[in-house]
């Protein structure tokens, strides 16, 4: 296991203070956050090429933050991959290693298989400013994981790829991690490749750790308005709490003049009667009424009738704007585009949505 | 007339008030004479000399100004900006200034003391080194600085990651990457090393069969009115340092790795 435990840096006026970060051994984690947020600063602290001001670093039980990057056994891609120009692939492959590439590209060896199922056997001889984007990135994977690390430290080495070179190497991430098993942290601000990589997602934003977790449980229940907002999630309505308890165990939350009884396992903290909240309610969970259609028990008491102000095409999925009468507040629903063809819906046309109580996510606002 | 055609005529321009120079000294140059004085024991001696002192000048600004020159493009440390700004002293500074400072030095305690118990410096062979090193050592950390600035620390940082130290890192990857900017450094440092005139006659004095160097040598025919031996001596220069010079545009020519 991997730990930061209470780490303190700077740099400039921006400040990283007590923070703590697990990597379980065996895992492929994620570091996540906007641009500027400290991700390459806690990186860098961990590989040993920036001197923290306090705290610990901990590989297994052994304390590393006093160790320079060479003892720390911590292989890095930077953003840029820099492959070695002046080396041939094999050589940069081999870098790493104290033995000589030849007895190591023997076959059965662990570099053998690496280089198998890298699919890089082709490209040994050769050097690195005649490879192909993804060529470089398979070699510069190749190179970091060569020497057996204790943890892959990976700097958004997928940042300036195309899109469908990127799902090539997501991929390849995948299935390298499922073959060789290593433990990596893997950092980056696109959420579609954090949801996609990340087993365990660590979301960091203005030098501090906002949230950890499995992937769904960070996308699906963000634990502060800022996680939140920097995951791009809609739908996120003011609410006070009316009242918290009784006998379901649930909180209810006052939203558009109306009582929505969520249960208390749904809310991101603890909250108390009179506190102001936002309420989150993904797309996906909001449903839309056929008119005439016997209406499920679980969604009787939370229909909202309204229009349909803007419909959207999203190529996969439809987006509908959804308006609850009198009320100046949108509501956006995703339907799948086979759903959004039987219901046949028009901009402009009345219609009635309900969502399940255990769909309300509760923040709280401070 | 546009920009475009400016600027070449302008390049024009200074090709041809150079050439105009070398065509002057043509003037005067007694043709025969020159095997004469190409072969003749002072020419021969003050080629030698300027050879060896210039390279040994030129090793020590190497071996001073790389680690200076490491120093100045990957750290950062208080003074900083005060040191880069030293370097550049010698290239504003006139050698004759450098070296009347070095012969300064020479004269104050602690200098007395170095002449007394270790080198003597002052009109001597090691005098000529240490002039040549004053006037080219800034410039050479310079030249090293902008070309170890073009080598991204990714790639050491990533060398450090997989298991090399700080020097293994360097000697493994950012030595090669930057070779051809430390050679073509050690090349025209050494041109300007062998040129170099006011620092040494200040530090060294023009002590024939001595500390004559070749723009020693120069000045001394010069002085004895000897204008076709001057003209020769002046070619012979010219030639070693245009010889230098092309010997870094094929460094700078050579295909790029990177």
């Amino acid at each position: 296991m991997i730990e930061v435990r209470g780490l303190n840096l700077s740099l400039g006026n921006f400040r990283i203070q007590n923070l703590n970060l697990t990597v379980r051994e065996g895992t492929f984690n994620v570091l996540l956050g906007p641009t500027g947020a400290g991700k390459t600063l806690i990186l860098e602290s961990i590989v040993g090429l920036r001197k923290i001001q306090g705290g610990q670093i901990l590989i297994g039980e052994e304390e590393v933050q006093h160790l320079p990057p060479e003892k720390r056994g911590i292989s890095y891609v930077p953003q840029d991959l820099a492959l070695f120009p002046h080396l041939s692939v094999e050589k940069n492959l081999a870098f790493g290693l104290r033995s000589s590439p030849n007895d190591l590209l023997k076959d059965g060896s662990y570099l053998a298989r690496l280089v198998e199922t890298l699919k890089i056997e082709h490209l040994l001889q050769r050097r690195p400013h005649g490879l192909s984007g993804g060529e470089k990135q398979r070699v510069a994977l190749g190179r970091a994981l060569a020497p057996s690390p204790r943890l892959l430290l990976l700097d958004e080495p997928l940042a300036a790829l195309d899109p469908a070179l990127k799902d090539e190497i997501q991929q390849l991430l995948i299935s390298l991690h499922r073959s060789l098993g290593f433990t990596a942290l893997h950092v980056t601000h696109d959420l579609d490749e954090a949801y996609l990589l990340g087993g365990r997602i660590n979301v960091l934003i203005g030098g501090r750790l906002e949230q950890s977790g499995q992937r769904e449980e960070v996308f699906l229940h963000p634990r502060t308005l800022e996680v939140a907002r920097f995951l791009g999630l809609r739908n996120l309505f003011p609410g006070r709490v009316l009242k918290t308890g009784g006998a379901e165990d649930s909180t209810t939350v006052s939203l558009w003049g109306r009582k929505i009884v969520i249960p208390s396992s749904h809310s991101a903290k603890s909250v108390s009667p009179g506190e102001e909240v936002i309420l989150y309610l993904r797309p996906e969970e909001v449903m839309i009424l056929r008119p005439g259609k016997p209406v499920k028990e679980a969604l009787r008491g939370n229909i909202f009738a309204g229009e349909i102000e803007r419909i959207l095409d999203r190529g996969t999925h439809r987006w509908v704007l959804f308006r609850p009468s009198g009320l100046d507040v949108h509501l956006e629903v995703s339907l799948p585009n086979y759903v959004f063809r039987n219901l046949g819906l028009q901009e402009g046309q009345e219609i009635q949505v309900a969502m399940r109580r255990e769909s309300f996510w509760v923040i709280p606002k401070k | 007339m546009n920009s475009g055609k400016t600027a070449i005529l302008a390049a024009i321009s200074l090709f041809l008030f150079y050439a105009l120079l070398i065509l002057s000294l043509l003037t005067f140059l007694e043709g025969p004479r020159f095997l004469e004085v190409l072969s003749a024991p002072d020419t021969l001696f003050a080629v030698h000399l300027s050879v060896i002192a210039a390279t040994l000048a030129m090793l020590l600004a190497i071996a001073i100004g790389l680690p200076a020159a490491y120093a100045l493009s990957r750290f950062q440390f208080p003074g900083k900006k005060i040191v880069d700004t030293l370097l550049e002293l010698p290239l504003i500074m006139s050698p004759v200034a450098l070296g009347a400072a070095l012969l300064v030095f020479f004269n104050t305690p602690f200098g007395k003391a170095i002449q007394e118990k270790g080198v003597l410096f002052v009109f001597e062979f090691p005098g000529i080194v240490l002039a040549q090193f004053a006037t080219i050592a800034g410039l050479a950390t310079r030249l090293m600085k902008t070309a170890l600035d073009e080598i991204s620390p990714r790639y050491e940082a990533v060398a450090r990651s997989l298991g090399s130290n700080a020097w293994e890192a360097f000697r493994k990857i950012t030595l090669p990457l930057s070779f051809r900017g430390i050679l073509s450094a050690m090349i025209l440092c050494w041109a300007k090393a062998v040129g170099e005139f006011g620092a040494t006659v200040m530090l060294a004095g023009t002590m024939a069969f001595k500390t004559e160097t070749m723009p020693i040598a120069i000045f001394m025919s010069l002085a004895s009115a000897d204008i076709p031996k001057t003209i020769i001596l002046i070619l012979i220069l010219a030639g070693i340092g245009l010889t230098a010079l092309f010997a870094v545009r094929l460094v700078e020519k050579r295909p790029q790795v990177l």
